[in-house]
């Protein structure tokens, strides 16, 4: 075929832009570590890497919900633990009272200790967070979890007033946990204390009488239904701590797992990108020696 | 006695070749310049007789070595190209814009429900809310960013329309003229062959803009259509195209020549015209009603959800979203004057702190919403596939700019193999010619000196 002269440069200049396109896109790349810059290099790589992406901020929120749950129930436990201390020690105080040789006035002295651990209980069930919600009323944030009512009968003075709903925070894709503990066995305990602390004041009461005997045996009963309750709350509680904990586990494998496939599918492979690198600047360099080569024959050089 | 004469006619015929061989030599470079040179024929003797050779050689023409079929292939590989790379740099555009997930709406949407899932937390808590309010506005900021960004690129495609409408007029009016002043110099004996060289530039510039279709007419003119068939160039008059803005945002295109007019319709127009055409119906205007088809559902299927609830006063939920199709603003924003106190995260009027609407608010997620480019998709998925369709699409479009690119660089390359100047062989013409041009001066000289000798005789 009939070469024209100025075909020389167009190749020349076709193929040193083609190089430089190349050139600096590989630049580009080894400064960035990315193995695309723009979806249309790789359209499928760029679709894994998204959804990747989409899964990562996922899990990153469910831990993040994980580790501020687990607080909460560390918060809720430590309250149950202090309500447990609270109810061992009106029990022992309501073994102490069954005793018989008891003097009126030990009795009526054991009264006056039963109030304060009543209101402690009564002030813990009513714990309330920064916000002012109430933290054992279930899902009636606003309401107090126990009410006392002085106008009631003796022995209907405290009401449960908050409701069974638990508060469920999203943990998994699809696995809810609840954040919340609900006190309502607590009302009839505080009832029943408050009877037989109103017994037991009264003046020359007697351990030995069967009707104190029955109160207090009544009042024992209670509270020990009530320590079991609460202490079946707070192994639940556990429980849901070690659930966590292994959701909190296994989320950070998937998250590394998927970081690893981000690597794989977007991260320039710099071996494979020096060594293409080093293959476009030989080709320049080939390519300006042949140019200088086949630019210098001229017939016209020989005239 | 016809030897001096022959010679002289020899000299004369090396000088014209010189004048073409030096011609060709100094345009070697001008672009679209078509290399010319001598035909010789030699001259019958007028007289009869057997002992006469003939009378010399004349320059029966000049050659202008062109192919016209070479010419055609080069300005419809001039129209592929226009047709790829004038989209390029919008659809590299979106993908830079689109294809950035730091800043898309997929981080807006990642981050919209991170804050309802931390809120579930504490259903209860202001701050909680307050982020998730916050985040729902930074979603709608982005999904107004990608709506205008959407929006501007159609409009600057509008005006790269209008401009080019405007250079194929320039173009067709100096082809036209051209043309004329073609078939002026042949009848005035005038050679052509720069004019044509000229006006073959000028249609070859036209055809990188719109797709056409080019017939020689016997007078040396050339008359110029576009693919459709409509006129725009006949002989000396030229044809005009106007673009209409239309209410709805796109634009109509009309060729009027003569006293006619003619709509052009998609699909035929070819170059770069009909490559922005294409672009402006398969990606950007899709592009747009998914964008807004989005923030639609997204605004819909949140705001329903939350009517579904009951805010921390026991309200039955308000809206958290506003969606307009076209506002100036943008498509969605915040309800002004949400508060967080007001978002129904409650199933039940009377339990504040219930969380089960939230829950389902966080399930939106999931939730396919229907677009008219993808179908049914998650709202989670939904732009991560947008994105793949628009990085499919330009890496199509690169891979037929690449194919279009080598389609025209053969073309040329075959053009200049018929119509390029090879410095060679001019230098071979050159000397040619300059040795045909010393040996019939010499002819000259030795007819001289036969007649000086005849002269002697006589004196």
């Amino acid at each position: 075929m009939r070469i024209a002269s100025t075909q020389y440069h167009a190749t020349m200049n076709t193929a040193l832009q083609k190089a430089n396109e190349r050139l600096s896109d590989i630049l580009q790349k080894m400064a960035s570590g990315e193995k695309f810059s723009l979806p249309s290099e790789d359209p499928v790589g760029a679709v894994r890497l998204s959804r990747l992406t989409r899964e990562e901020a996922a899990l990153v929120q469910y831990r993040e919900n994980i580790a501020t749950l687990k607080g909460r129930l560390s918060q809720n436990e430590a309250f149950l633990d202090g309500m447990i201390s609270d109810m061992t020690s009106a029990r022992d105080l309501l073994v102490w009272a069954l005793d018989g040789s008891n003097t009126a006035a030990d009795i009526n002295a054991m009264a006056s200790s039963i109030q304060p651990i009543i209101d402690s209980l009564f002030y813990a069930a009513n714990s309330r967070d920064a916000e002012g919600r109430y933290l054992f009323s279930g899902t009636l944030s606003d309401t107090a979890a126990l009410t006392y009512d002085p106008a009631a009968a003796l022995g209907a003075r405290y009401t449960y007033t908050g409701n069974a709903g638990r508060q469920l925070v999203a943990v998994a894709a699809g696995v809810q946990q609840a954040a919340n503990v609900t006190v309502q066995e607590m009302a009839a305990m505080l009832n029943q204390l408050d009877q037989v602390r109103a017994v037991l004041s009264a003046p020359g009461v007697s351990a030995n009488d069967p009707v104190v005997r029955a109160e207090l045996q009544a009042a024992l009963n209670v509270t020990d239904q009530t320590l079991n309750v609460t202490a079946g709350k707070i192994a639940g509680l556990g429980g849901a701590q070690n659930i966590l904990s292994t959701l909190d586990a296994n989320h950070q494998n998937i998250s590394l797992s998927n970081r690893q496939a981000a690597l794989v599918v977007g991260q320039l492979d710099y071996a494979d990108a020096a060594v293409k690198l080093n293959g476009y600047t030989t080709s320049v360099q080939a390519t300006q020696k042949a140019y200088a080569q086949v630019s210098k024959l001229s017939l016209f050089e020989a005239m | 006695m016809t030897i001096i004469y022959n010679g002289l006619s020899g000299a004369l015929a090396a000088q014209a070749a010189l004048d073409a061989v030096s011609q060709n030599v100094a345009n070697a470079m001008t672009p679209g310049y078509t290399r010319q040179g001598v035909l010789l024929a030699s001259l019958q003797p007028l007289r009869g007789g057997v002992m006469s050779a003939g009378v010399g050689v004349q320059v029966s023409s000049l050659l202008r070595f062109s192919d016209g079929y070479k010419s055609q292939q080069m300005w419809s590989a001039a129209s592929e190209l226009g047709r790829y790379s004038a989209p390029q740099t919008y659809l590299a555009q979106l993908e830079q814009i689109f294809g950035d997930d730091e800043s898309g709406i997929n981080s807006g949407l990642d981050a919209f429900f991170a804050a309802l899932n931390a809120a579930s937390v504490e259903p209860t808590s202001s701050p909680l809310r307050q982020q998730v309010i916050t985040t729902a506005d930074a979603l709608a900021q982005r999904f107004n960013s990608a709506s205008q960004v959407l929006q501007r690129q159609r409009a600057s495609l509008g005006q790269q329309r209008s401009i080019i409408a405007s250079q194929v007029n320039t173009l067709a009016a100096q082809i036209a003229a051209l043309n004329q002043k073609i078939v002026e110099s042949s009848n005035g004996g005038v050679n052509p062959s720069g004019l044509m060289d000229e006006r073959d530039l000028k249609i070859d510039e036209l055809a990188g803009l719109v797709s056409l279709q080019v017939t020689e007419q016997p007078d040396g003119s050339r008359s110029v259509s576009l693919r459709g068939g409509q006129p725009l160039v006949v002989g000396g008059r030229a044809g005009e195209l106007t673009v209409q803005n239309n209410a709805d945002g796109s634009q109509t295109i009309i060729v009027d020549f003569a006293l006619e007019s003619f709509n052009l319709v998609d699909g035929r127009i070819g170059g770069q015209l009909g490559g922005l055409n294409a672009f402006e119906a398969d990606v950007l205007v899709p592009m747009m009603t998914s964008i807004t088809e989005m923030a639609q559902q997204l605004a819909d299927n949140v705001n329903n959800q939350l009517a579904a609830g009951f805010d921390m006063n026991g309200a039955a939920g308000q809206p958290l979203f506003d969606f307009t199709v076209s506002g100036a603003t943008g498509v969605l924003a915040v309800r002004a004057g949400a508060l967080p106190t007001e978002l129904a995260f409650s199933s039940n009027p009377a339990e504040v702190g219930d969380s089960a609407n939230l829950l389902a608010l966080i399930e939106l997620k999931s939730q396919p919403v229907t677009l008219t480019s993808l179908g049914s998709v998650s709202l989670s998925d939904a732009v991560t596939q947008l994105v793949a369709r628009l990085g499919m699409d330009s890496q199509q479009n690169k891979a037929g700019l690449a194919t279009a690119q080598a389609v025209r660089n053969q073309a040329e390359a075959s053009w200049k193999s018929t119509s390029g100047v090879n410095m060679d062989e001019e230098a071979v013409n050159l000397m040619q010619y300059q040795q045909m041009y010393q040996a019939n001066m010499r002819v000259v000289a030795v007819a001289n000196e036969l007649f000086d000798s005849t002269l002697a005789m006589l004196r």
